[in-house]
């Protein structure tokens, strides 16, 4: 009864402070230095590890449908695999694992931190709400970075998978044919489906992590174990939303 | 790192996402929509099939423009067409509904037309043809099936019988169980006689297996031949014999052609029977012979008084023969 009881209780927490924060989204233009800060944390840091990671899920799609298809005759369809694959499912899954891993265990353990060595209470004792300082900056660029890590991703991945396809001496597939599949078989609106849910998981795992960083008590201990938590909750929110989100939009 | 280099970062960071979207929107969808290059043509179909917006509309194989919209418009649909400015649709081309793959990707196939006529104008109607889709094709298919099954179970009925009867197999069965004896002497003594005929036994053996055979029909033939050679020559000889009766030269030609001949045989003839009328009704001295019976009686008994002579003379002793044959006669 307890574990359910925290798990409604956090789901509430974090909707109160959801609603919390869009109440002072007005404020949002007087916060522009915090935001472009976060901005810089969320997005332009994260590029190298999404690009490296996406270069290697694209060729390994690649590879791996080569060896599958190759072997009736259907290696040209490769780089519609690779693209629909990318820009659909993978490109945005993986975007928002690795922001949960690497900006939102950040922003919990910041969060985190702050709250265990009362800072936040001095925010609210000098009547600043924590929510508009701390969650909102981050959420509003959350929002804003996301679609250019997925569409980054979307692209370094094809590339992976062209170079892939083109370089394994079993597929061998002029990189031409490659993307006349790849464009003939995916359309703006599965790049535009894949942004949607990167944006959805993005604001969600930022979300989870400043609410979870918030409501941490204790001591030093409780700061890692309130990461952990907030890493392994973001993850399986992803893979769970993105279920539902596919077949919405599919 | 100062914060306002911070801020240049995330801004190109943004303007190049923002970049690279634009050019995924233009590169993958129908990123003509913004710009509405080309004119558009209206096709009417009975069915669109797998037709959707963004499928090529290609002319020979050609990449023209692509498919707008699709909408339904009374009791068919039609597919709105966003055709290249450059090119040119003749008013007699037809669009039909192409199929690019298995894979049920489809495109509209407009055929060039003839040179002479006028080309379409924007918003105009391009004529259409239905095209059989897999759909129908596998529903005929399905008939063909249907069919054969039908011609499938008939023979079957053939060959197994109806009701209570033998079927054609079952017919067979009997047929070649009764027979098996007869024809297993049938078969031994057909291949007897084959064996005979392989060893050279037999007149049939021989005519195939002997060569002295061969080679006395060989000589038969030769023989043939050289009788064919003798029978031409006595053939050309005897035209020659006939045509020489023709021209009436020798005897027979003369006896045939000559009026004068046949006058003669005529006559030699009347002389004939002349005679023989005479000899018959016993004139002159031939016809006495021949018809008088006197003159035999009397050499018969001149005979047999000879005969008495010469027994006379054999009774009364040595008297002349002058003697005997004068009281003989006398």
């Amino acid at each position: 009864m307890k574990p359910i009881l925290a798990v409604l209780e956090g789901i509430g927490d974090t909707v109160l402070l959801l609603v919390r924060t869009l109440r002072h989204a007005s404020s949002l233009p007087r916060q522009l230095p915090r935001f472009i800060d976060q901005c810089y944390q969320i997005g332009y840091a994260t590029l190298p590890i999404v690009a490296i990671l996406s270069f290697f899920i694209g060729g390994v799609l690649a590879l791996q449908a080569g060896y599958s298809m190759s072997n009736f005759g259907a290696k040209e369809f490769i780089g519609s695999l690779v693209g629909l694959s990318m820009a659909r499912a993978l490109g945005p899954v993986m975007v928002a694992v690795l922001v949960a891993g690497r900006v939102g265990s950040a922003i919990t353990a910041e969060l985190a931190s702050m709250k265990v060595y009362q800072e936040v209470d001095a925010l609210v004792t000098m009547n600043i709400p924590p929510e508009r300082i701390l969650v909102l900056p981050r959420l509003a660029a959350v929002l804003v970075m996301m679609p250019v890590l997925a569409i980054i991703a979307n692209l370094v991945g094809w590339f992976g998978g062209a170079l892939v396809a083109h370089t394994v001496d079993f597929i061998a597939l002029e990189p031409d044919k490659y993307f006349e599949t790849l464009r003939r078989y995916t359309k703006f609106d599965d790049i535009a489906d894949g942004i949607i849910k990167a944006e959805v998981f993005g604001f969600v795992v930022v979300l989870v992590c400043c609410s979870i960083g918030l409501r941490t008590r204790g001591g030093p201990r409780e700061i890692g174990a309130s990461v952990t938590k907030a890493v392994v909750t973001s993850l399986i929110l992803i893979l769970v939303l993105d279920y539902f989100l596919t077949k919405a939009l599919l | 790192m100062t914060t306002t280099q911070n801020t240049a970062r995330v801004g190109l960071f943004f303007l190049l996402g923002l970049a690279l979207i634009w050019v995924s929107y233009e590169t993958l969808g129908d990123g003509n929509a913004l710009k509405k290059r080309g004119y558009n043509l209206v096709a009417g179909f009975d069915n669109l099939k797998e037709l959707k917006a963004g499928d090529d509309v290609r002319m020979a194989g050609v990449r023209i423009g692509m498919v707008e919209s699709t909408r339904l418009a009374g009791q068919r649909a039609e597919a709105v067409l966003r055709i290249d400015p450059t090119v040119k649709i003749a008013g007699d081309a037809k669009a039909i509904i192409a199929s690019a793959g298995l894979l049920g990707t489809n495109y509209i196939a407009v055929d060039l037309g003839s040179t002479s006529a006028a080309p379409l104008a924007a918003g105009a109607e391009i004529r259409t043809q239905a095209s059989p889709d897999l759909n129908t094709i596998m529903t005929q298919l399905g008939d063909l099936g249907g069919k054969l099954e039908s011609a499938l179970g008939s023979i079957s009925s053939v060959m197994g019988g109806k009701e209570g009867e033998p079927g054609l197999f079952q017919r067979l069965d009997t047929l070649i169980a009764e027979n098996s004896a007869k024809v297993d002497a049938t078969m031994s003594n057909l291949q007897e006689i084959t064996t005979k005929v392989n060893r050279g036994e037999g007149t049939l053996g021989k005519l195939i297996n002997d060569p002295q055979l061969h080679d006395d029909l060989l000589a038969s033939v030769g023989e043939l031949k050289v009788a064919a050679g003798d029978a031409r020559n006595f053939m050309s000889e005897a035209q020659t014999l006939v045509a020489q009766v023709k021209s009436g030269q020798g005897t027979l030609g003369t006896l045939i052609y000559d009026d004068q001949a046949g006058n003669d045989i005529k006559a030699v003839a009347a002389n004939l029977r002349e005679l023989s009328d005479k000899l018959a009704k016993g004139e002159g001295t031939l016809g006495k012979l021949i018809t008088d019976d006197s003159l035999i009686r009397e050499v018969q008994g001149t005979l047999r008084k000879a005969d008495r002579a010469l027994d006379g003379m054999g009774d009364s002793g040595p008297i002349t023969a002058v003697g005997v044959v004068a009281g003989a006669l006398f």
